[in-house]
């Protein structure tokens, strides 16, 4: 093996990742006096939370009443009951508040006639529980998450928060159990750097491109997923991906719910608006999961559109040009570009698309990372958090609400900041860092750079990623999910067969995507199998053998484990936490879930 | 090679917290010269036609003396302006720069001078 | 003076031809900008005749599969293929654009040339040094100024208010508009080029901003803001669509106002 030299840098906090949970979590550690360095693979305004677009949820009423409880009710529904309600009251309580501190940082959001922050409607978020839909969603016209995510960079550079700037992170620096840090591949110099940290925030967003359509950018490889399960550390409720009803067919881009939030509407080949068979109350406006099994089924039954009626047509040509101008000019662009299709005239043509994890980090709502020991499922994992979509705290469970995400960004970035303040003292001593604990993130970067076998990075992550795309799709079966089990089997196993062409060290695009590529693949892994495992239906997991929700023996967190050596899963649970956080709202008890 | 922080480079010598002034003694002089550069096409047609004594007479006349100077004083002045901008564009290096932008300031001022005074000279009734 | 030749060590070679593999469709071949800091050579330009009906309908699709199947040392960033990101800027076809968003079949000529974004240190292939243009975006400060206590709620703002940040706050820093701008080529220490002046302005016209003045002071500068000639390549080639020089004949306007 070549010889490494590590660069060291000690830290209070270390953020992995600067999307919005990344630079909120950084954010609030500077702001409390702790040294905080923020790493991360991309300028931070490339990270993909700039591609949001529809908005963030929040109960701020300016559209009319609204309350918190509302809101959680609405999310613990559009979770089926897999969310954790002591977070997800969390999450909604709080949520009001970081809008408006965002507000306060100068994000441009829309605005009402009397000058207040506008707010639109959002598939599954509805007045007195689950009345009739409800304007919650605040927006800046549909650029949201770009308007959020370059105003927290400001507030970032306001803040003199320390950036470390296309840096890959490698591996997290464990002892015994112990995440003391985070090892790095500096990429414009070639250099190797070893953060040494009381806590790493780990915020590297999801793995959404394990599928070979996602909306998610080429850089959501969830390297904080691999890393932690490199660490020997569990991740929890993989088989819940979210498909997002709208990507635009072809190219998979993104068309927000914010268009259906605005008045648009789908229809299927004969022009019927379908969904008002699948949910009469809200119609368009069900959760992604419900709208995307609506469509799987119309495109199964022959109703599709287009020549191979294998799409469906999102319409938004009855719309106001001006309100389209006004709050959906992104969307109207990339339609223009991405399908040709003029909005003011013609529908969008539209398939559901991969778009979000559900599954990640296991976290509490303090945002540190827990793990099952022994019988203790709650066991914090000392010196370790996750944020953003690379966590399950679990607020979002089986299927997240539109607009739940970058609230959760903004909160639980925040809760952990908070948490970090709490426990940390700033510039406290920090044990010293033996090479046995890094050689081996030395050994795996040494093995790529120099790997020599048959198959290339990219035949190999589309062979994980057809994998993917074809047995863990919308609607599951056992037999899929078997092919799919077996066919990631032969995947992970031609990691040890991988080709890198690229040997260099300065910005060696070929190896990274590798790095990445390793990645998602434990990922995958661990999504199909604990797909397979899951025998019954639940939020974006629809198993079409096992059609009906089962309480009895699936209320639970599905906990994997992925052996990075052997490639072998291992399975368990966590209870989903039946309480919540105060007494002003009492734990809601699941029921049929039907809109 | 610098070990500036990349903020340090960007700020650099910090706002000069002028530049208005001269952005709109630009635009100024620019107007002024719309009329008066009309004014000097159909002065040239007018002039064209005339003898050498009539165009000392044409000189002589208090509103064409008048406008000929300052016709030529507000050219050089905004040629000066342009030249100075074109200077700082394209000049690296202390002393060049200094060196033609004095150069560009002292010529303009020489030889609209110049101009000034033999306008005024044939004007006053020397010639 | 200004130079006007690249220096020596900068010079652009002639490099590898790849050839399509046997039985592609319909080929276009892309001349595409090489250097790689570690083999200590000049940079070269490589041709790839790429098969374009194996291939999605951009730029960016035609990179990609270039380092999937030809060629997998070209380097490149890329993010989110959509136009939000702002990762993917390049000069391609003699014009800066996004990969992501420009079409290949738009590009004329039978040998269509990708290449950096011009006048910026290259660190490897078509990967440029950004350091500087996101130092001057830092700047400018951009983040609400505000003294007076927060209020509970939001600060209110009229949609008429809101409306005049349209055409600003959509600015992906990709750097496209600076890096075409010849006043920014040749005085890019002093000049802060049109994506910082365009952020100053968004942040100056922000009603909620209490720093108007400050931050006009800050550009009252021959340099920092009056080297813009308007030439408008700025807002000719922004894939956004938005139009810097705009801005800044704004942030011009203002100046004056504050003095006539």
């Amino acid at each position: 093996m070549a010889t490494y030299e590590f660069i060291d840098h000690k830290f209070d906090v270390v953020v992995v990742g600067a999307g919005g949970s990344g630079l909120r979590a950084a954010l609030g550690c500077a702001q409390a006096g702790l040294k905080t360095a923020c790493i991360t693979k991309v300028f931070p305004t490339r990270s993909h939370t700039v591609a949001a677009q529809g908005g963030i949820s929040a109960s701020l009423g300016n559209m009319g009443e609204d309350d918190w409880r509302w809101h959680m009710y609405d999310t613990v529904k559009g979770s089926d009951w897999l969310g954790d309600q002591d977070a997800i009251e969390y999450l909604c309580r709080n949520a009001p508040a970081a809008v408006y501190e965002l507000e306060h940082w100068g994000v441009p959001f829309s605005r009402t006639e009397d000058g207040k922050i506008y707010q639109r409607a959002f598939g599954g978020m509805t007045k007195n529980y689950g009345e009739a839909p409800i304007q919650r969603t605040c927006a800046a016209a549909d650029r949201t998450g770009h308007a959020m995510l370059h105003t927290m960079y400001g507030q970032s550079l306001a803040n003199a928060t320390e950036f470390f700037i296309e840096y890959f992170a490698l591996d997290l620096i464990m002892d015994e159990g112990v995440c003391r840090g985070v090892t790095a591949w500096k990429l414009d110099d070639g250099t190797l750097h070893r953060f040494q940290a009381q806590m790493v925030i780990l915020a590297t967003g999801g793995y959404g491109r394990s599928y070979f359509s996602a909306t998610s950018a080429h850089t959501c490889t969830g390297d904080g997923g691999g890393m932690t399960l490199r660490a020997g550390l569990p991740l929890q409720d993989m088989e819940f991906v979210q498909f997002h009803p709208t990507g635009i067919y072809g190219s998979g881009c993104l068309i927000t719910e914010g268009a259906r939030g605005e008045g648009g509407y789908l229809t299927n080949s004969e022009g019927e608006r379908f969904m008002e068979r699948y949910a009469p109350t809200v119609k368009d406006l069900a959760p992604r999961d419900m709208v995307s099994r609506a469509m799987t089924m119309e495109i199964r039954e022959g109703r599709g559109v287009g020549p191979k009626k294998d799409h469906i047509f999102l319409h938004l040509d009855h719309l106001d040009p001006k309100i389209l101008h006004e709050r959906l000019p992104g969307i109207s662009e990339s339609a223009k570009i991405f399908a040709g299709v003029d909005v003011t005239k013609q529908p969008i043509p539209v398939i559901p698309t991969v778009h979000y994890n559900m599954g990640g980090v296991p976290t509490n709502f303090y945002s540190e990372v827990v793990t099952k020991a022994g019988t203790n499922p709650d066991q914090v994992v000392p010196g370790l958090m996750a944020v953003g979509e690379a966590a399950c705290v679990s607020v979002h469970g089986a299927n997240r609400l539109g607009s739940n995400s970058l609230i959760d960004l903004v909160v639980f970035g925040r809760s952990a900041a908070l948490r970090a303040a709490d426990i940390l003292k700033a510039g406290a001593t920090q044990p010293e860092l033996k090479p046995a604990m890094t050689d081996w993130h030395l050994g795996r970067f040494d093995r790529f750079r120099n790997a020599n076998g048959g198959t290339t990075t990219a035949d190999l992550r589309l062979e994980m990623q057809m994998a993917m795309q074809e047995d863990a799709a919308v609607y599951r079966t056992s037999t899929a999910l078997a092919s799919g089990v077996q066919r990631m089997e032969t995947v992970q196993a031609k990691r040890a067969d991988l080709k890198v062409t690229d040997r260099t060290m300065v910005w060696n695009s070929d190896l990274m995507e590798t790095l990445e590529l390793d990645n998602l693949i434990g990922q995958a892994v661990v999504t199909v199998v604990g797909a397979h495992n899951r025998t019954e239906s639940r939020g974006a997991h629809a198993h079409e053998d096992f059609p009906d929700r089962d309480d009895k023996n699936w209320m639970k967190h599905t906990l994997t484990w992925f052996d990075d050596a052997s490639g072998k899963v291992k399975i368990d649970d966590r209870p989903v936490h039946n309480f919540t956080l105060s007494n002003d709202i009492a734990y809601i008890p699941p029921k049929a879930r039907v809109y | 090679m610098s070990f500036r922080t990349p903020l340090s480079t960007a700020r650099g010598l910090g706002s000069a917290k002028h530049g208005v002034g001269h952005w709109i003694s630009e635009r100024v002089a620019a107007i002024a010269l719309v009329p008066l550069v009309f004014w000097g096409v159909y002065s040239v047609i007018v002039l064209a036609k005339l003898d050498y004594y009539g165009a000392v007479a044409w000189i002589g006349s208090p509103v064409n003396a008048t406008l000929v100077i300052l016709t030529v004083g507000i050219s050089f002045f905004h040629m000066q302006g342009g030249m100075r901008v074109i200077v700082e564009d394209y000049v690296y290096g202390h002393l060049t720069k200094a060196g033609a932008l004095l150069a560009n300031y002292f010529l303009c001022l020489l030889v609209g001078a110049l101009a000034i005074v033999s306008i005024l000279k044939v004007a006053l009734g020397g010639a | 003076m200004v130079q006007l030749r690249l220096p020596k060590n900068s010079r652009v070679t002639p490099g590898k031809h790849h050839p399509a593999p046997a039985g592609a469709g319909k080929t276009k071949t892309f001349k595409v900008y090489r250097y790689d800091p570690e083999l200590g050579q000049n940079p070269r330009w490589d041709t790839y005749d790429v098969d374009t009906t194996a291939c999605g309908p951009m730029v960016l699709d035609i990179l990609i599969h270039i380092k999937n199947y030809m060629d997998p040392t070209l380097t490149f960033r890329r993010s989110c293929r959509e136009g939000i990101c702002g990762s993917c800027a390049m000069v391609i076809d003699g014009r800066n654009a996004l990969a992501c968003l420009q079409g290949h079949a738009e590009c004329k000529g039978d040998k269509i040339m990708i290449g950096p974004l011009p006048h910026m240190p290259v660190v490897k292939d078509l990967v440029p040094d950004l350091t500087l243009f996101y130092a001057q975006y830092a700047s400018v400060e951009p983040w609400l100024h505000t003294e007076t206590p927060e209020p509970q709620k939001e600060w209110k703002q009229t949609p008429e208010d809101r409306a005049k940040l349209d055409g600003l706050y959509e600015c992906i820093l990709c750097a496209c508009c600076s890096t075409s701008c010849p006043s920014y080529w040749w005085n890019q220490e002093k000049y802060l080029g049109p994506a910082a002046l365009l952020h100053a302005y968004r942040w100056i016209i922000d009603s909620r901003d209490e720093a108007t003045g400050a931050r006009l002071d800050e550009l009252e500068d021959p340099f920092k803001l009056y080297r813009c000639h308007t030439i408008m390549n700025c807002a000719q080639v922004c894939p956004k669509g938005l139009n810097p020089a705009k801005a800044i004949a704004e942030v011009k306007k203002m100046l004056v106002d504050r003095v006539v």
